[in-house]
Parts: structure tokens; C-alpha cells; sequence
């Protein structure tokens, strides 16, 4: 016998009041209180009775109701230890993934859950996984149902994203272990299409196994904001940053709101026309900032009918300027010049090697974080070496083709870099196809830095990489810079040097932020990514010199091991602050925003996976007996057994009984 | 006094009736029903205008308000003299209000409690000898309480509200407090005084008594008012109860009619003693039942004042 509500045992504590009504002493209605009784001393005193009960069989009636009443409320039931025959097992996926958050989707899937399970047998096992950044088995078959009902009320919407693959592999590993003589699956999401489209090609691993999904959702009207992207570009003294990202929209919005905050500020609010407008509209602002802070803020863009208002905000954050060092072999006065203090004061720290001291450098191990080198100087064995261990460890190089020698080509080919003689010297006019989307060229969106169509080569070296990204290339259709892919460090292999002779490019507007740009996606990363997912896992590197044992990230502690720290962002899009030990002042922030993919709400009436992912034409296992744990009773089951309802007849009687007792000793007396 | 009483009030007194007594709300209304209604009968009495006659003359001295000179007799006898008036040497009077537990007793035939029978006297007292530019003030022991509370003697109008309050506050409660409250009344009451008791006397008679003689030791003047119940003077009960001491909660069974006469007998040995002790100190004693007129109570006192004059 177990009870539904046990607190309600605490009813039983009423006892006290009959038992009070029969302890108590009665005042004597024959009691007469005189102003004196001296002149009565001495008549005889009454005697006190002793305490005790009065009436014992109306005291246990009343006892009895009391019992039978709160005995009923605490609802008991009885647990059949009989063994049941397992029709159905079921494993229901519910989609916590951030889109599935569009019109209430997941409260509503959730309650749909929890009707269903709540009306089903004793005979169907039941097991449920959520899908947020992963799946989660919150009960397997054999957990109580009332505690899983609890889990799912307390469940909170994720802005993640999960994999659909993922959870039926979840799912199916449950049902491998079922008993039931029907296996099924019954998946409540939103039927987002680029979740179906991305598994579908996934081997079959279904076995038998029925999947029912949910029906999709009609057209949502959606409009989001995502890729924030920010960069500092110097011009002059003045520190200025460049912000963008990009804006979705389905077209049902004729317009939005778009209003910029950075440090407390609005910078820019703003009404944006969306229609005739392509579904995805970059936006570019910038402005001037103190380069020794952080920055950070958020982007919203409002719109009243929009079914996911989660992802209209974007949040970013960049961090203060940190002088980088730089080490340059190249004899270009301009190259010298732009990395001279006066012109990178605060930014970059140059330390021009001299040529005939390269083996000294080679052997300080004292690198910088770039290496700026003129390919001139790799006819020197150790300069070969000094570019190569810069790359390899990890460091940044910028290589500018100045000069090729066989010597110079052969040094190139180790890099992976084939170098065309005969080309040497012609002339190919004007940057063309420059790669806007790159770190470094995507600044030069904005006209307020220079037009880099207006830069002029005059004679560069054909150079073909096998492992490289070109980012420029020339009016003949060479690439004039490429970005070196093949080694943990960074190279940017310029096909030119930076000679009046061969470009006019240093005598350009562009040159200074360029090269300011090109050393900052060069150096070493570690602090470049502030921008992340919700939920996202993540390392981040402490400082060589950082004795901290712990980082906290929104109030999650995580353990530092060997200068590096696996953290895991928090659900909720925002800016969080990261803190080593308890120190007050943050160390980084970072801004945190939903996955742009989940903003996507295209949705899919009958996706083709999981008929793909099912096995077809295989027989079922036997279905075996199982016994059903006690705890699996549905509150159905319970409901159906009529304990309360005897205990409280049995009550209302005991109560009905008292009643009409008292009121016949009442008329008696 | 007799005479008075039997003269035009007692039509008044006839006409009392203790149920329009109990309907009236405040004890300021019901002081002054008895009194206004004891008042209209003594209205051709001797008592009327005691306190504002002629007394004696004194030689005039420089500074006296000549409005005072008896210029008849200056005019007769060439003597300058200022008339002297009896409200010129009115009196202090305390009232003293016993608050014991036996005082809430109230019999079947009673319109209140001997406390609101105490109460009622002794607001009507305080309006008729405030109006008579008497200085009335009071000392009580409310509730049992060990500090009494002390209204120092005042001719005020205000004085009576002041009097008011208190008395409404009275709650009977506690043993027996009247030789505390005497002995309160000793050490607070320094000059000559007349001190208005009202009691109902039953306690222990020695410590009171002992009380009694130091206030006529110090020169005050007594005036008691016992205040009694049918109940207690004639113990009318039959039945066969459980009787408990409002003081004590000690309780008996009591059989009326075994123990009546023993009863009477020891009650009236009892108020014998107490008539013996005031007459020795020639303190006025005046009973006064919870179901009779209050206004008996007032001549018996208007009557004594008399002998103060």
C-alpha cells in the first residue's frame, strides 16, 4: 500500500481536537460565584474528578472520521506485483532545439507529451529524451512516471541547436533494450528542414521500430540577426571600430526597427526598409572607440509579428587593443616605415632583424608573434628556418614575393608554394576580386578607408599553392595574396614586394589599416573568438603566467588544467563575463548568441529521413514478459483503485453518525 | 435629615426605578440622573444655599477687595471689616473606591455590581461637590494593582471629567486591597481631608480597622459607604450549589437552607462589628443596598456634611 499525497497524513494531527473535547473539564452549570464565602468555612469542598476521557465511543467515532478522512485525501493505492505483458514501447523525443521555441512550440509539445503518457497504461513502457545542444534521456523505462511528469514540468526551453540524427540514435539505443513487442518513436518537433536535410544521407539503423512525427508547422514570419563581426582599425591616433552582421528575413516584414547599443549608448537606431530586399541584408556601422576598453553591446532589430523574438537581439563583444610584436626582415623603407613606433605606436612593436644576425635570432628563441620577411631572404638557410619555425609553432608570417632566385623558388617549395618564373615582371594593373568576406579585407567594405581598387601593381610573381585561400587577385587573373593553409600558423604570401618599383600600394590610403589588419589575423590566436553559441563548448588559454586554478563564466565554475580551461557557454544568449579564481575585474567577455541556423524556420511535411534510417523487412524480437516496476503506475492506474473512496465514505459516515449521537445526548440533557 | 428625606422625596424616591438606571449608557448620564432627580427634591430644603452664607467678619487690611466691605456696618460703626463667606473654607475630599474581586458582584434583584453602584455614588458625589466649588480628588487600586492611581484634589470643571475616566477604568479584580488601599490613602492625604470610602467591607476586619483609626489619627473625616447586595445581607438562595469565593476561587457545597442561619448570624455579628468601630471613631457608616436607590446613599451623606459645616 503506497500513498498518493503522504503529506496529507499530517490531517491525522486533527486528533487533537477531539481528544481535547473529551480531557477537558466541564465548567458546572450549578456554579454560583459569591462576593465571599468566610462566613462558610466550614461547609464541605467538592470533589475534583481526576483527568480523564469521557464518553470513549463517541471519542473513537470522532477519531475514526478524522483517520478515514485524512487517510482518503492522502489517496492510497495499491502496487499489483502481477506480472504484465509489455504491448508497446515508446520512447518520445521531445525537440528543445532553439527554432522549435517559434510560437510557443515546445510548452506545447511538452504538455502534449504529458497528456499522453499520463493516459497510458500500465502495459506501454515509456521513456522520453529531450533534444537541446544534446540529446538527454530525462526517463528511461523504468523511472517513475510522476517523477519524469515533474522533470518535464520543470523543463526550460534551450536556445541551441541539436542534432535530429542524434537524438533517434538515443532513442533507438533505448528501445534496444525494451521489452516491448511493439517499438516506436514519437518525435514532437517543429520539422525544421535544414535539421532533416542535414542527416539524410545517414545509414538506416531502425530496426522495426514505428516513428511517428509530429505534423508541421505552417509558415512562421521570422526575422534575426546573426555573424556580429567587429574589427579596429587605426587611422592615425584614431581608434575605430568596424561592426557588422547580417539580418534575416522571411519578407513578411516590411520593415524594422534597428537600434545599435555599445557601453551603454544607442549608437544608431534606425528604420529599415525590408521590402524588395534580399532575405539576408548585411548591416555596417562604425564608430570611434576608447581602443583600450572593451567593447560590448547588442544589436536589436523589432518586429511585432515575429514568432522567434529570441534571436532578434545579437550581443558582441571585443576586446581592448593588446600591442603585438613583430619581427621584420625586409629592406622596403615603406614596410619599415609602417611598422616604425611612430606609426604603430600602441598597436604593434616591431624589432627590425638585422640580416647579417639571423642565425642570432634563430638561436634566442625569442620570437615575435608575426614575422614580416622579404622573399628575398630565404636564400639564407636560416631565415628558411626562422619562417618555418615560425609557422610551426603556431605563429603568424607574411611573405612578400619581392625577388625570385632558384634558391628563393626551392625555399617557396618547401613552403608549398610553386613559384612561375616567366611571370616575374609582368605587369597586372589594379587589385580586382578582392575577398570582401575576409577578416582582413572586410573593413574595406566602407568607402571611409579606401578604395583598394585603386591600388597598382606593377610587377608581381605568379605563385600557385596547393594548400592556400587566394583573397586578391589581379587584373590577369593571378592571385596577388593568398593565405597559406597548410600550417598551424598563419602565412600570407604576397605576390609582390612592397617596393615603389612594384605596387603602389604602400603610397596608398589602404596601406597602414591593411597591414594592421593583415598582423592581427596573423598573430597567434587564443583571444580572437568572443563571439560563441549558446551552450557551446569551448577551451580558452590563460596566461603563461596566470596562476589560477578555476574560470567562471556566468557563475559556472570550471577547472583550469595545464593553463587552458574546457568551458561550457550558458543556454541563455547574453554577454558573460569570464573571471579567473575570484578575482573582481573580468578577464574576457564574451557574447553569446542563438545559432543562426535555428532562426531558419523553413519547415518539411513529410521528411524523407527517417524512412532512410529505418531498416526495412526485418522481424521483431519475441516480446518477452516483463514485470512492471511499481513506480511505473500511471496516475490513471492509481486513480482507478477506490481506496479514498471507501476510506472516505467510511469518514462522512463516522462524521454522520457523531452527529445525530451528539444531538440525541444534547435533547437528553 | 429625617424630615427631608421623608418630605417631597420621597415621591422621588419612590419613583426610582433600578431598569432606567441600567438602560443609561455613561456614568456621567446616570451621575447626574441621580443627582439632578435628588437635587429637584431638596430644592425647598434647609441644605439650599449652604455653602455660599455669610460666616463672620475680619478687620480690613490693605489689599482686600473692597467689593467685600461691609459698608452698612462701616456706615453704622465706623469700622472698616470684610465679610467672610463658608465657600471661602470649603474642604478636600477624597474618594476612595475599594476595586477587590468580590466587588463585581451582582445579585439577581441588582440594576449593576456593587463596583458600578460604587461608581455611580461616587460620580454623582464629585458633580455635587465640584458644583459646590468643593475640591474633590481620588485614590484607587485598580485590578489588583500594587500602585494606586492619584487624582490630586482639584475645583476644576475639568476635574470631573478627569474623575470620570478613572472611575469607568475601575476593573474588580484581586484579594482583598482596602487596608492597602487605606494605608495608601494614609501616606498620600497630608492635610485634613474627608475621605468618601466606598466598600463593601468584607475582609478580614482587623488590618482595615487599624487603618480606620490612623486616618482619625491623622484628623481626616470618614465618611463609609458599604455597599452590599441583597444577596448578602439575606442569602436568599435554596437550591443546594457549588458556591466559589470571587476572591479566593475557593469553592464549597453549600446547602442554603442548613447553613442560612449561621450565615445571618455571622454576617450580622459581622456589620455589628463594623457599626461598632465607626461609631468609636465617629466615622459616618452608611449601607447601602445594590438593588435600592442611590439617592439614599446622597442624603445620608448631604446630611453628614452638614455636621462639617
Amino acid at each position: 500500500m503506497s500513498l498518493l499525497f503522504p503529506l496529507a497524513l499530517l490531517g491525522i494531527a486533527a486528533i487533537a481536537a477531539p481528544l481535547w473535547l473529551h480531557l477537558r473539564r466541564k465548567t458546572d452549570p450549578r456554579l454560583i460565584r459569591f462576593s465571599t464565602l468566610r462566613f462558610l468555612q466550614d461547609s464541605p469542598s467538592p470533589e475534583r474528578r481526576p483527568l480523564r476521557l469521557r464518553d470513549i465511543l463517541l471519542f473513537a467515532l470522532r477519531c475514526l472520521a478524522v483517520v478515514a478522512l485524512a487517510l482518503a485525501f492522502a489517496w492510497p493505492f495499491v502496487r499489483e506485483s502481477k506480472p504484465t505483458i509489455i504491448r508497446e514501447s515508446r520512447v518520445y523525443i521531445l525537440d528543445n532545439t532553439f527554432s522549435h521555441q517559434a510560437n510557443d512550440g515546445v510548452a506545447k509539445a511538452r504538455d502534449r507529451i504529458m497528456r499522453e503518457i499520463s493516459s497510458l497504461g500500465s502495459d506501454v513502457q515509456v521513456a522520453v529524451v529531450e533534444l537541446a545542444g544534446a540529446p538527454i534521456v530525462l526517463a528511461g523505462f523504468g523511472d517513475d512516471r510522476l517523477a519524469l511528469e515533474q522533470k518535464l514540468r520543470d523543463l526550460q526551453p534551450s536556445h541551441q541547436r541539436g542534432s535530429y540524427l542524434a537524438a533517434f540514435r538515443q532513442a533507438n539505443a533505448l528501445l534496444e533494450n525494451s521489452f516491448g513487442e511493439k517499438k516506436r518513436i514519437i518525435f514532437q518537433t517543429d520539422n525544421q528542414e535544414n535539421q532533416w536535410t542535414e542527416h539524410v544521407h545517414t545509414a538506416p539503423f531502425l530496426q522495426n521500430t514505428e516513428v511517428s512525427i509530429s505534423p508541421p508547422l505552417a509558415k512562421l514570419a521570422n526575422l534575426s540577426l546573426a555573424f556580429p563581426k567587429l574589427q579596429r582599425i587605426f587611422l592615425g591616433e584614431k581608434s575605430i571600430v568596424t561592426f557588422s552582421a547580417k539580418l534575416s528575413h522571411d519578407g513578411s516584414a516590411p520593415r524594422t526597427e534597428v537600434v545599435l547599443k555599445a557601453d551603454g549608448q544607442v549608437l544608431l537606431s534606425k528604420t529599415l526598409d525590408l521590402e524588395r530586399k534580399p532575405e539576408t541584408v548585411s548591416l555596417q556601422t562604425e564608430w570611434e572607440a576608447d581602443a583600450n576598453r572593451w567593447i560590448s553591446g547588442e544589436l536589436t532589430a523589432q518586429y511585432a509579428g515575429d514568432a522567434l523574438a529570441s534571436d532578434n537581439t545579437l550581443y558582441f563583444t571585443h576586446p581592448p587593443v593588446r600591442e603585438g610584436t613583430v619581427a621584420v626582415l625586409a629592406q622596403s623603407a615603406y614596410l619599415r616605415l609602417a611598422l616604425s613606433p611612430e606609426v604603430m605606436r600602441g598597436h604593434w612593436g616591431a624589432r627590425m632583424i638585422d640580416p647579417a644576425k639571423i642565425s642570432e635570432q634563430l638561436a634566442s628563441e625569442n620570437d615575435a608573434e608575426v614575422l614580416c620577411i622579404e622573399s628575398g631572404y630565404l636564400q639564407s638557410p636560416d631565415a628558411r628556418k626562422l619562417v618555418w619555425r615560425y609557422l610551426t609553432n603556431g605563429r603568424g608570417v607574411i611573405l612578400a614575393a619581392n625577388r625570385v632566385s632558384p634558391a628563393v623558388a626551392g625555399a617557396l617549395r618547401e613552403l608549398g608554394i610553386e613559384a612561375d618564373s616567366p611571370a616575374e615582371g609582368k605587369r597586372s594593373g589594379n587589385l580586382v576580386y578582392i575577398a570582401s568576406n575576409h577578416p582582413i579585407f572586410h573593413p574595406f567594405r566602407s568607402p571611409d578607408y579606401g578604395n583598394l581598387g585603386e591600388v597598382k601593381v606593377h610587377r608581381h610573381t605568379r605563385l600557385r599553392a596547393a594548400q592556400g585561400m587566394p583573397l586578391v587577385f589581379g587584373e590577369s587573373g593571378d592571385v596577388l595574396l593568398f593565405q597559406g593553409t597548410r600550417f598551424p600558423g598563419k602565412l600570407l604570401v604576397c605576390s609582390f614586394g612592397f617596393e615603389r618599383e612594384q605596387t603602389s600600394w604602400p603610397l596608398h590610403l589602404t596601406f597602414i589599416p591593411f597591414l594592421d589588419l593583415a598582423l592581427q589575423h596573423c598573430r597567434p590566436t587564443g583571444e580572437d573568438g568572443n563571439n560563441f553559441e549558446c551552450g557551446e563548448t569551448t577551451t580558452i588559454s590563460l596566461p603563461q603566467n596566470s596562476s589560477a586554478r578555476e574560470v567562471t563564466v556566468g557563475g559556472a565554475r570550471f577547472a583550469v588544467n595545464n593553463a587552458t580551461a574546457q568551458i561550457r557557454l550558458p543556454d541563455k544568449p547574453g554577454i558573460y563575463e569570464v573571471s579567473f579564481d575570484s578575482a573582481a575585474e573580468p578577464a574576457r567577455r564574451f557574447s553569446v548568441n542563438p545559432p543562426p541556423r535555428e532562426s531558419q524556420l523553413g519547415y518539411v511535411s513529410n521528411p524523407e529521413a527517417p524512412a532512410i534510417w529505418t531498416v526495412p523487412n526485418e522481424k521483431g524480437p519475441v516480446a518477452q514478459a516483463g514485470t512492471v516496476p511499481a513506480s511505473a503506475l500511471s496516475r490513471t492506474d492509481i486513480f482507478r483503485q477506490h481506496w479514498w473512496w471507501w476510506l472516505a465514505l467510511a469518514g462522512l459516515v463516522a462524521l454522520v453518525t457523531e452527529m445525530l449521537w451528539s444531538s440525541a445526548r444534547k435533547a437528553q440533557i | 435629615m429625617k424630615t427631608t428625606i421623608q418630605g417631597r422625596n420621597r415621591r422621588l424616591i419612590e419613583e426610582f426605578d433600578p431598569r432606567t438606571l441600567a438602560a443609561l449608557e455613561g456614568l456621567d448620564l446616570k451621575a447626574r440622573y441621580v443627582m439632578e432627580g435628588f437635587l429637584a427634591g431638596l430644592h425647598q430644603s434647609p441644605f439650599h444655599g449652604f455653602s455660599v452664607e455669610f460666616s463672620d467678619y475680619r478687620n480690613y487690611q490693605p489689599g482686600d477687595d473692597l467689593r467685600h466691605l461691609d459698608w452698612r456696618l462701616y456706615a453704622r460703626s465706623d469700622r472698616l471689616c470684610i465679610k467672610r463667606y463658608l465657600q471661602e473654607t470649603n474642604v478636600r475630599f477624597y474618594v476612595v473606591v475599594d476595586t477587590s474581586a468580590s466587588m463585581a458582584y451582582r445579585g439577581s434583584g441588582a440594576w449593576g455590581s456593587k463596583l458600578d453602584h460604587a461608581r455611580l455614588l461616587a460620580a454623582a458625589l464629585t458633580w455635587f461637590l465640584l458644583r459646590q466649588n468643593d475640591a474633590a480628588g481620588m485614590i484607587t487600586l485598580s485590578g489588583g494593582e500594587e500602585v494606586p492611581k492619584f487624582i490630586r484634589p482639584s475645583q476644576r470643571p475639568s476635574q470631573f471629567g478627569l474623575m470620570l475616566r478613572q472611575l469607568e477604568q475601575l476593573t474588580p479584580a484581586g484579594g482583598a486591597c482596602l487596608a492597602k488601599l487605606i494605608q495608601h490613602t494614609i501616606r498620600l492625604v497630608h492635610r485634613r481631608s474627608i475621605i468618601l470610602l466606598f466598600s463593601d467591607l468584607l475582609e478580614p476586619a482587623d488590618d482595615v480597622a487599624l487603618g480606620f483609626k490612623q486616618l482619625r489619627f491623622h484628623g481626616h473625616e470618614c465618611i463609609i459607604f458599604q455597599i452590599l447586595d441583597r444577596d448578602e445581607t439575606e442569602f436568599p438562595f435554596t437550591e443546594a450549589r457549588v458556591f466559589q469565593d470571587l476572591e479566593t476561587g475557593q469553592e464549597r457545597n453549600i446547602t442554603p437552607a442548613a447553613v442560612r442561619a449561621t450565615y445571618l448570624e455571622r454576617f450580622n455579628a459581622f456589620m455589628e462589628a463594623w457599626r461598632e468601630l465607626f461609631r468609636g471613631l465617629e466615622m459616618a457608616h452608611c449601607v447601602v443596598q445594590t438593588d435600592d436607590n442611590p439617592g439614599r446613599a446622597l442624603a445620608r451623606f448631604l446630611s453628614e456634611r452638614r455636621k462639617y459645616k
